[in-house]
């Protein structure tokens, strides 16, 4: 199928390590840009909790180089700017490029055995796309008349000219357009890739569950980011040329005929699989680890993909659980409540097929394996705090309360991050021929999971007193002042939580250049990325392997005395 | 280089050592002890002011019963194999596809068992209680509901009341705002839009909320059932001053409550000023 799939290897500078069009280059690419606007928006972060913790006090030591406006001090328009731009980069900068971007170009080919993506050069385009909304987006943070402040959400009409006349909120709708297409670029790519450049033998039944959590992830950024994209087109053209597509008529300000609501909607349809774009590569990502470190098979391979794709299939059915308040009708409300409610029964699955991965393995606590179990730990967190959300009569007071904060960042913020800090230390070694250390790693671990569970499950605590998110300042009333003890305590573990990743930053940087140098296969896992030399030669493979074996089949009775793995392309002995 | 490599034996003689462990996670609790353990703080939400407050206590607590059971059963399968199953040089783990039809069973036992027990339990509940209270909207011609317009604009809550003559939109309405006067024990109903951006009216102890957009009436209610005073805030992120967006709710007993009411139309005739357009904001209740 894929034998003739080949570019000559590029021999200037540019196309080399600029506008490459090599997909290993371009995961790399992805994975530092991912890395520097992570650290942006967990500074970000940083900020927003001092704020909430000292309401109005000056930002220490970079406070008057960031905001020398006000000596300091965070306004409330800057706090808004912060809380927005934090949930936009983190998803679509911070998040998105490592998780799909790096571990996506990173592993898909390697994994099925193909020398590049299907298309290279759409492969380059997507990595610059986002490059460039990158760019806006950052831009648009230094406007005159200010950035956006209208949530990463951007309901209108709020983020209509109805409230600001700025440009900024029009640039971060601009990036949001950006990113999409790239997110859709790559989708195709990623797809099609699957599709047709897979190794004889790669039957879509030995799939690694990586490839199987980024295909539909794929399938969904082609599906719904369109809607997202039309959604940004008609808000710009709403505050650029003046139509009123969410603008009703009632509004003083010389309102038309829209409707606020459908842009909820629009925005929900993509939003919703948006939290699944993010999470199906990472419960791939942990299907495959799980077993690769308990050393046994992936239990219930089928099951999970099955699980994985009947999620695919019902995140966009369920967006309405985020409209609950809107007044949308009893019937509508209704039936989102039980089609979110029915998520849980493939989410269930998976968490079977995951504990029962590592139940009477040969565990080895590696990094990659402890990140993989604390996506156990904090999805479960997350996802059973989910049925609060989803059952109406209780959304109804913890909706737009700081439940609703711990309950998204524990499902889909922590469990994409630590799934893509285990893919990064798995993959280390193929990328840059070098080992990360393990003891920082784990000391990285622990110093990011203890503190993340406090700050989000004081959240819980915090939403179900009643106190509502995107607050400047909880102090200047009574009822929420008597919280305020709480949001002190949340920012003393996020800072914690924040320090702890410089560790991770001295770990990748110092063992990029002087870790120890790695073996061809350090982690003896049978997938045929490992089967290939370090460093890899320009095509990957010399010859395209031919697949016999399934992926996980760790510990197989018939494996000779002292060995517990078998690679893809050979045989199993008692055949 | 061989510094490195000392440091780093140090740096993995520190961390393995239990007391070094012992005494991060020590540290890390006495972080938070000291904001703990200090007076006067709340942990919880005030208590329920509204006759349909039980059900949300209720459900909620119920779920977190069922969350915690849920969980207790995860984090036990991540323990066990955590200490029983670490490698062992030479052990070989058990070999095990999961594809077995006692497999396929335990899962759909277990799948049926979340469905019935975690989702339709809950769900039964919610839609009973939606039914019977949040959705339960009293109508206009009811014996005793109370009613009031709500206009949300950035960042104040103006509310109308139908004053002496029953009539929304007429000289003798009584105009509050950031403040909400309400009769004790009756039920109170509330059509609202707002000016400008959305916002969401949230009364915590009453224990609801609704988003108000503009272009548009949205309906909610609820009965008061403790006089007192309790606080309005907006849970819709609504611009610069969102945060300073909040009222006081007063629940007066009913005898109280029909003398503020008289005095406060009167003043409200008194006040009236047919040339302000801006003041003279009411619609016609919507059925």
């Amino acid at each position: 199928m894929s034998g003739d799939h080949i570019h000559a290897e590029p021999t200037n500078f540019f196309r080399k390590h600029v506008f490459s069009v090599d997909h290993k280059v371009i995961a790399k690419q992805f994975l530092w840009f991912g890395l520097v606007w992570l650290g942006i928006g967990g500074i970000m972060a940083m900020l927003i909790r001092w704020q909430l913790a000292n309401p109005g006090d000056p930002v220490p030591v970079i406070g008057s180089f960031l905001f020398p406006r006000t000596g300091g001090v965070i306004d409330p328009a800057t706090y808004n700017t912060l809380f927005t731009m934090h949930g936009t980069i983190m998803i679509f900068l911070g998040l998105t490029p490592l998780i799909i971007g790096c571990v996506g170009n990173w592993a898909i080919p390697l994994m099925i055995g193909a020398r590049d993506m299907i298309f290279p050069l759409l492969n380059c385009l997507s990595f610059w796309t986002v490059f460039a909304g990158g760019c806006v987006g950052f831009y648009s943070l230094f406007v005159p008349l200010g950035a956006t402040e209208a949530g990463w959400t951007g309901y209108p009409t709020l983020s209509t000219t109805v409230n600001g006349l700025g440009s900024g909120e029009t640039l971060w709708a601009i990036a949001v357009f950006l990113i999409g297409a790239s997110s859709i670029m790559g989708g195709i790519n990623y797809m099609t890739t699957v599709i047709r450049l897979r190794a004889p033998g790669m039957t879509w039944g030995r799939l690694p569950l990586t490839v199987w959590g980024l295909f539909l992830t794929s399938a969904l950024n082609v599906l719904f980011i369109p809607v997202i994209g039309s959604a940004m087109l008609l808000l710009i053209m709403d505050r650029v040329f003046g139509t009123t597509f969410f603008v009703p008529a009632s509004i003083m300000q010389g309102g038309g005929g829209g409707d606020p609501i459908l842009y909820q909607h629009l925005f929900w349809i993509f939003g919703h699989p948006e939290v699944y774009i993010l999470i199906l590569p990472a419960w791939g990502i942990i299907g495959d680890l799980l077993s690769f470190f308990a050393r046994k098979p992936a239990f219930g391979y089928r099951a999970q993909v099955g699980a994985m794709t009947a999620v695919t299939v019902l995140s966009a059915v369920v967006y309405g659980h985020h409209m609950f308040t809107t007044g949308l009708s009893a019937m509508l409300g209704e039936s989102f409540m039980l089609l979110t409610m029915i998520i849980s029964v493939p989410a269930e699955i998976l968490f079977f097929s995951w504990l029962h991965t590592i139940w009477r393995g040969n565990i080895r606590f590696t990094v990659p394996m402890l990140w993989s179990v604390g996506v156990i730990f904090v999805f479960g967190l997350g996802g059973l705090t989910g049925i609060y959300c989803a059952t109406i009569g209780t959304d109804i007071f913890l909706h737009d309360t700081y439940f609703i904060v711990g309950h998204f960042h524990l499902t889909m913020a922590a469990s994409a991050l630590f799934a893509a800090f285990g893919a990064i230390v798995f993959f280390f070694p193929k990328m840059f021929g070098r080992m990360m250390s393990p003891l920082l790693g784990k000391l990285h671990f622990w110093l990011t999971i203890i503190p993340l569970v406090s700050v989000f499950c004081m959240m819980f605590v915090m939403g179900y007193a009643g106190m509502p998110r995107r607050y400047y300042d909880h102090t200047s009333m009574e009822f929420l002042a008597s919280l305020q003890h709480m949001n002190k305590a949340a920012t003393h573990m996020a800072f914690l939580l924040g320090s702890a990743q410089l560790i991770f930053v001295f770990n990748f940087i110092k063992s990029r250049w002087f870790g120890k140098p790695a073996s061809t296969n350090p982690w003896e896992v049978g997938t045929l990325d490992w089967q290939t030399e370090t460093p890899l030669p320009h095509y990957n493979f010399k010859d395209i392997p031919t697949v016999v074996t399934g992926p996980h089949e760790f510990s197989h009775p018939a494996l000779p005395e002292g060995r517990d793995w078998i690679s893809m392309t050979e045989e199993l002995p008692s055949a | 280089m061989k510094l490195h490599t000392k440091m780093m034996q140090r740096l993995t003689s520190l961390w393995t050592s239990g007391i070094t462990r012992a005494s991060l996670g020590l540290a890390i609790l006495c972080g938070m002890a000291p904001e703990a353990l200090a007076g006067g703080k709340r942990w919880g939400p005030v208590p329920f002011a509204s006759d349909f407050g039980y059900r949300f206590e209720d459900l909620f607590w119920l779920i977190t019963w069922l969350c915690v059971g849920s969980f207790s059963i995860v984090v036990i399968m991540i323990l066990i194999p955590s200490v029983r199953d670490r490698y062992k040089p030479g052990r070989k783990a058990h070999f095990d596809h999961g594809a077995s039809l006692k497999d396929k069973r335990l899962a759909t036992v277990i799948s049926a068992a979340t469905f019935l027990v975690l989702d339709a339990w809950v769900l039964v509940i919610a839609m009973t209680d939606l039914r019977e209270a949040w959705w339960n909207i009293p109508e206009s011609e009811e014996a005793g509901v109370y009613e009031v317009e709500v206009l949300a604009q950035q960042w104040a809550w103006n509310f109308r009341h139908k004053g002496a003559d029953g009539k929304f939109g007429t000289a003798d309405d009584i105009l509050q705002m950031n403040e909400l006067t309400v009769p004790n024990g009756r039920s109170v109903s509330f059509q609202g839009t707002s000016k400008d951006v959305i916002h969401s009216l949230f009364i915590p102890a009453m224990r609801f909320k609704k988003d108000f957009n503009p272009g548009d009436i949205n309906s909610v209610w609820f009965k008061p059932i403790t006089a007192g005073n309790y606080t309005i805030l907006c849970a819709e992120l609504c611009g610069y001053a969102h945060y300073q967006m909040f009222g006081e709710l007063h629940v007066l007993e009913s005898d109280t409550f029909d003398n503020w009411a008289a005095d406060a139309s009167e003043l409200g005739v008194a006040a009236y000023d047919s040339e302000d357009t801006e003041a003279r904001w009411a619609w016609d209740w919507k059925e």
